[in-house]
């Protein structure tokens, strides 16, 4: 009796491990009507859940915060003196640019001008648990008009760009995605390169170089480009910021042709997203 | 443990609220950097107050249900959580749990043997990572994240599955029964 019920044990873990690869070949085979499936029927459960679970998040982040706040006072002190700097500086341009602004009839942001996008405003929903994953999955889909490959943005910067979409929800791969790559321009001193995720950092870019003469520096800022090329992420409006600068050597930059950037958004922590629809996916 | 309608749905819900809990809110917040990742925790508790088939299978449906909702890669999750299940049912059968540590434990020590199992089929599959420091700290974080979560979890779902279990004790009386007008 007692075998009986071992043999029986061993074959249901043996079928369950067979179930396993058996789902992982029909996802590499591209088969995701059953995912597509499941997600459609508990995305409004799950929205319903991230309001509901809203205060208690934020109540955490609080004490989260507050060990963080420490540390990042004086970083913060030092980035002031340099932030004011560069405002006196920005504050010539925005007068040139209402005007020339002003020239063209625009009422959208410099990065969006010329662009024809639309914003689509999306809450997360629910974020992967591992440090393998680096996506989101957000409460706006196809029937909001959004694409697979559309850029998604937030108030800080680029974020990633859309994976997959179902009728009410879509997938976001965030820009510290192992598959993710991005063109980018770093300002003033025009170098560009690809931004790549540093994969198993889930803070960190790199900015691999194409071009190599120009030297970057540490604080920096890194923007989209706006061009694409095999195996890059389709047309990000160019000038939408995607990070800063933070390791700059000049040996790192001569030996390997790269920086490390610190991405603006907070790709952690994010809440309230927009999808760009509407642009060239081409 | 005595499987009845009831109890599988009891069961079901669970693993429902669990993921919807880890999605909305454990996956959401950070602690030193690091989120909770309550799901092996409670395929450890399955499986410890189950025994290792209904681990194993409940390790199965959680991860299947994760991946469908995250719209990732299917099998891995379910892979990995039905190995730790099917070891902590084992634990089970094999040994007795005096102490309400020892799921605590058990839950710390699967936690990591998850995390080291997701990160191993993550590099079969190519990710070309480095160990980094970061990814270790992840890793360890998240078993110490388990120990804490574990031990509330196993008693809750104790509580909620009472009903199925074999050896659980009985409730004792308040009063020794005594003979009326002695």
């Amino acid at each position: 009796m007692y075998r009986k019920q071992v043999r029986r044990r061993r074959a249901v873990l043996a079928l369950l491990i067979v179930g396993s690869f058996v789902l992982l070949t029909l996802t590499y085979q591209g088969s995701r009507g059953l995912q597509s499936g499941v997600s459609t029927v508990f995305s409004p459960v799950q929205s319903v859940a991230d309001r509901a679970l809203k205060p208690a998040r934020d109540l955490v982040d609080w004490f989260d915060k507050t060990f963080d706040a420490r540390g990042e006072n004086s970083r913060l002190k030092s980035e002031l003196v340099t932030a004011r700097t560069q405002a006196v500086a920005g504050q010539e341009a925005l007068s040139e640019n209402a005007q020339l602004r002003k020239l063209v009839e625009l009422d959208r942001g410099p990065a969006l001008a010329s662009s024809p996008y639309k914003e689509v405003t999306g809450r997360v929903i629910a974020r992967s648990p591992t440090v393998w994953r680096s996506s989101v999955n957000i409460d706006v889909g196809s029937s909001d008009g959004v694409h697979v490959d559309d850029p998604v943005i937030s108030g800080d910067g680029v974020v990633g760009r859309i994976a997959s979409v179902e009728g009410g929800s879509s997938q976001v791969m965030l820009l510290t995605d192992h598959e993710s790559a991005i063109s980018g321009k770093v300002v003033p001193s025009g170098a560009q390169g690809v931004i790549k995720p540093e994969v198993g950092n889930p803070e960190d870019l790199i900015l691999d170089f194409i071009d190599s003469t120009k030297l970057v520096h540490g604080g920096q800022t890194v923007v989209t480009a706006g061009w694409r090329a095999q195996g890059l992420a389709p047309l990000f409006p160019p000038g939408l910021p995607l990070g800063e600068v933070t390791q700059a050597s000049i040996v790192e930059q001569e030996a390997k042709e790269q920086v490390q950037v610190r991405p603006y958004a907070d790709l952690r922590n994010l809440d309230l997203v927009q999808v760009l629809t509407g642009g060239s996916r081409g | 443990m005595i499987l009845t309608p009831k109890i599988l749905i009891r069961m079901a819900a669970i693993g429902l609220l669990g993921v919807l809990l880890q999605l909305s809110f454990f996956s959401r917040v950070e602690l030193f950097h690091v989120s909770p990742d309550i799901l092996p925790a409670l395929v450890v508790c399955l499986g410890l107050l189950g025994g290792s088939l209904t681990g194993a299978v409940s390790g199965f449906a959680i991860g299947f249900f994760v991946d469908c909702l995250l719209v990732e890669a299917l099998g891995i999750s379910s892979l990995v959580l039905l190995g730790i299940g099917y070891l902590a049912g084992l634990f089970r059968e094999r040994f007795e749990i005096h102490s309400t540590l020892v799921p605590a434990l058990l839950c710390m020590g699967l936690t990591l043997v998850a995390e080291l199992g997701f990160a191993a089929i993550q590099l079969l599959f190519g990710i070309d990572a480095p160990v980094s420091i970061l990814i270790v700290r992840d890793m360890l974080l998240k078993s110490v994240y388990a120990f804490f979560l574990g031990w509330p979890t196993y008693l809750l779902i104790r509580r909620i599955l009472r009903p199925a279990l074999v050896e659980e004790p009985r409730v004792q009386r308040r009063r020794e029964p005594r003979v009326l007008g002695a």
